[in-house]
């Protein structure tokens, strides 16, 4: 049979197999076996899944989308990450963790058995949305029209072996998203949002966002070393969309820490759920419909953007109207205290999403004067800096407090003076920076002396003082990701100020000089790549005579889709990168290069690394506790 | 009014008045921080504050990419086939820059059709053109759907 019909086929089971799921939802409760129609989904997206993959690795050029993105010469790699590095297969990919995630939790031995159909049925409809999109206005396996003997070949920018993996991670967290917002309508379907309710939900909310987390600093990653340009965020359309859910996401997690402790604030929650994923389906309509203009460029087409977005109206006006009825019957009236655990928490709350309105508002406004005024615009990155400062001012202080204070009651004069010792070392710590090295300005001395704060406070938190230092392990996931995000601040906003950069036009034997480093051109080299020419330019970092590093910067001649590249070449130190790139102008004897001094890099993506360990430990410590 | 009430009224108050001083200061900045895209039509037809940073696309003319060796300054011609803007620019040109292709750059405009470029933009793929400069050539009737 026809591999491309075989596919449709599998994808078809998917399709009705998770409607069938779906039909659970409807008043008279059709019930049938959600054991086998939870999982059929699963079995039959993986299946297609693996199918696109061996159509790729094949070279089979029935396939329009081979055409499109793949060649023959393409190294194995590259031929299956291919087949997700394409609208098509991503979305393949998009339902498979849908079904991964709906596939796992049937397996999940809560004993409400109503509130779990509720949750995996409204798993499958979204399953069944999603299906009917990727069949009906991006199906994978359409063949190609003519006879094709050669593909077009895959973007080089994104032949990167970081970007292969970037996807799949970033997809678990907004998809892990997605189950959440299930428990929310499970949980009002079945009257169920509650104590218990909070304690299931915990860890699929936290794998969402370790996920996410790690999916926004891999991005990031690339976008540093890929795009040539110096910088790790540029506040582009694309990365806003994975920040916003991930604010909304954290705020929603720290809100199921009090429901789960406390029993407060289950509408609060709901809506926030519901929020959260929202915010992942208007992430994936704004890179994938392309009326957002990106640095980064994706395959895009306005029809789909309109599916998602109606198949986003549907989910919130299903979720909003139950929240409606429902909502208000959720609530344990109960006061919060000013000064306690919850309030301060709330505070956090408020805050993250006061950075999601700067972000959403500066993303969204551009299309807006382009839609209704017919004028073309730009957000500047000053934008998203200057209002995001005060707010993380703020963010940091109460994280600061908050963690120290109790749950329901606690008086502010004794959390801040058990803290007052850490943020004067912290602030003589800065200060004394500031005299001795670089004179720093008011905002940076704020911020920095609070992040400092927030690590040494968080450190304390961590650790208990009895006889020697003990981990308290519950504690230490919350330790390790406020810690992260101090050293995320401290690390950028140290980064920003101290960060040089020069641009050089240099021949061979030249010296370049930018501070008190010293770089040598030393020549030039010629060899060929699998699939490209490269031209390397070698630099020497010297002293005196000897020679401390080699840098070599290289551009790229792609012949399939032909395109030029230009490859940095990195060399991190414990504090600071030295960033080296260069290209060569037509008709020249020279080659143009910048050096940038990139300060505490290596910490910024340390940070990242220490709040997904964070959000790990919890989940590890959270099960072993309950055994 | 018991003065529990009370309370929650200033606590509801004070809220309400933080969140509009908030939104107020967020959307000055934000209008204070707009970067405007012109044609090279566009341009010749707006007022332009010299002060701020505007961006300017079309295709770069034939045979008007040059580099002059003693100011190491670029220079090339903008154009929608209407109007042409000259754009000179000291950096790195992007690899991608090319004659006829599509280009955006940012900087301040000297007069409506000169302007001095801090940034040249240009994407990832060949093909690739800046949605704006589509928009830009079809409002000239100069787009070709290939």
């Amino acid at each position: 049979m026809n591999l491309g019909n075989f596919g449709n086929i599998l994808l078809l089971v998917c399709l009705s197999a998770s409607l069938i799921q779906s039909l659970y939802l409807l008043p008279k409760k059709i019930d049938i076996n959600y054991k086998i129609f939870s999982r059929i989904p699963f079995f039959f997206s993986l299946f297609a899944f693996i199918l696109l993959i061996y159509i790729f690795v094949d070279s089979n050029f029935n396939y329009q989308l081979v055409v499109n993105n793949s060649h023959s010469e393409k190294p194995l790699i590259y031929k299956i990450a291919g087949a997700w590095g394409n609208h098509e297969g991503s979305l393949l990919l998009w339902i498979l963790v849908l079904t991964i995630f709906n596939f796992i939790f049937s397996y999940s031995k809560i004993k409400n058995l109503d509130f779990k159909k509720n949750v995996i049925s409204f798993q499958s409809f979204i399953i069944f949305g999603f299906t009917l999109f990727l069949f009906f206005t991006s199906n994978p396996f359409i063949q190609s029209e003519s006879i094709v003997n050669e593909g077009l070949g895959l973007n080089p920018v994104l032949q990167d072996l970081l970007l292969a993996i970037h996807p799949p991670i970033l997809y678990i967290g907004y998809v892990g998203y997605s189950l959440v917002l299930s428990f929310a309508v499970g949980g009002m379907l079945s009257n169920k949002v509650d104590k218990e309710w909070a304690g299931w939900l915990h860890p699929w909310v936290l794998t969402a966002w370790i996920f996410l987390t790690l999916g926004i600093g891999l991005g990031s990653f690339w976008a540093y070393y890929e795009l040539g340009w110096g910088g790790y965020w540029f506040w582009d359309p694309v990365e806003n969309a994975s920040l916003m859910p991930w604010l909304a996401g954290t705020a929603l997690f720290h809100c199921v820490i009090i429901l789960e402790k406390k029993n407060i604030l289950q509408s609060w929650t709901i809506l926030l759920s519901i929020l959260t994923f929202s915010l992942s389906l208007i992430g994936t309509f704004l890179v994938r419909s392309g009326i957002l203009n990106s640095v980064h460029t994706f395959a895009s087409d306005p029809t789909r953007g309109l599916f998602i977005l109606i198949f986003l109206a549907i989910i919130l006006v299903i979720s909003f109207t139950l929240y409606a009825f429902k909502g208000p019957l959720l609530d344990n009236k109960s006061e919060i205290n000013l000064v306690s655990k919850e309030s301060s928490i709330l505070a956090n709350n408020w805050l993250l999403l006061s950075t999601l309105f700067v972000v959403f508002l500066g993303t969204l406004y551009p299309l807006g004067t382009d839609l209704f005024l017919q004028k073309s615009i730009s957000v500047g990155p000053n934008y998203y800096i200057l209002s995001l400062l005060p707010i993380t001012v703020l963010l940091l202080f109460i994280m600061i407090i908050g963690p120290n204070a109790k749950w329901q009651n606690d008086k502010i004069t004794e959390i801040i003076f058990s803290i007052s010792k850490l943020f004067i070392l912290s602030l003589a710590i800065i200060f004394g920076f500031s005299i001795y090295f670089i004179e720093l300005q008011l905002t940076q001395i704020t911020l920095l002396t609070l992040s400092l704060t927030l690590i040494l406070v968080s450190i304390k938190n961590g650790l208990r003082i009895k006889n020697s230092y003990t981990i308290i392990k519950p504690s230490l996931g919350k330790s390790l990701a406020h810690i992260g995000f101090g050293l995320l601040i401290l690390s950028v906003v140290g980064n920003a100020t101290f960060a040089q950069e020069k641009i050089f036009q240099a021949k061979v034997n030249d010296i370049l000089i930018l501070d008190n480093h010293k770089f040598k051109f030393k020549s030039v080299e010629q060899t060929k790549g699998k699939n490209y020419n490269s031209i390397k330019a070698i630099f020497y970092l010297m002293d005196n005579k000897t020679i401390l590093e080699t840098f070599k910067p290289e551009i790229r001649v792609y012949s399939n889709p032909p395109t030029v590249t230009s490859e940095t070449s990195i060399v991190r130190k414990f504090l600071a990168d030295i960033y080296v790139v260069m290209n060569i102008p037509e008709n020249s004897d020279f080659v143009n290069v910048r050096i940038h001094i990139k300060p505490l890099m290596s910490f910024i993506w340390f940070s990242i690394i220490l709040m997904t360990l964070g959000g790990v430990s919890a989940i590890v410590f959270r099960v072993r506790l309950k055994r | 009014m018991s003065n529990k009430v009370k309370k929650r009224l200033i606590i509801i108050l004070l809220s309400a008045l933080v969140l509009i001083i908030a939104t107020l200061l967020i959307t000055m900045n934000l209008r204070d921080n707009i970067i405007y895209f012109y044609s090279p039509t566009e341009l010749q037809l707006t007022n332009i504050d010299k002060k701020n940073i505007i961006r300017v696309g079309g295709l770069v003319k034939e045979d008007s990419y040059k580099y002059d060796d003693k100011t190491k300054i670029y220079s090339f011609i903008i154009t929608d086939r209407s109007n042409e803007v000259d754009v000179s620019f000291v950096g790195i040109m992007p690899n991608l820059f090319a004659e006829n292709k599509g280009v955006v750059v940012e900087g301040l405009a000297i007069d409506k059709a000169s302007i001095t470029a801090i940034k040249v933009l240009a994407k990832h793929d060949e093909n690739y053109m800046p949605p704006e400069v589509i928009e830009a050539l079809k409002k000239e009737g100069q787009w070709q759907e290939e």
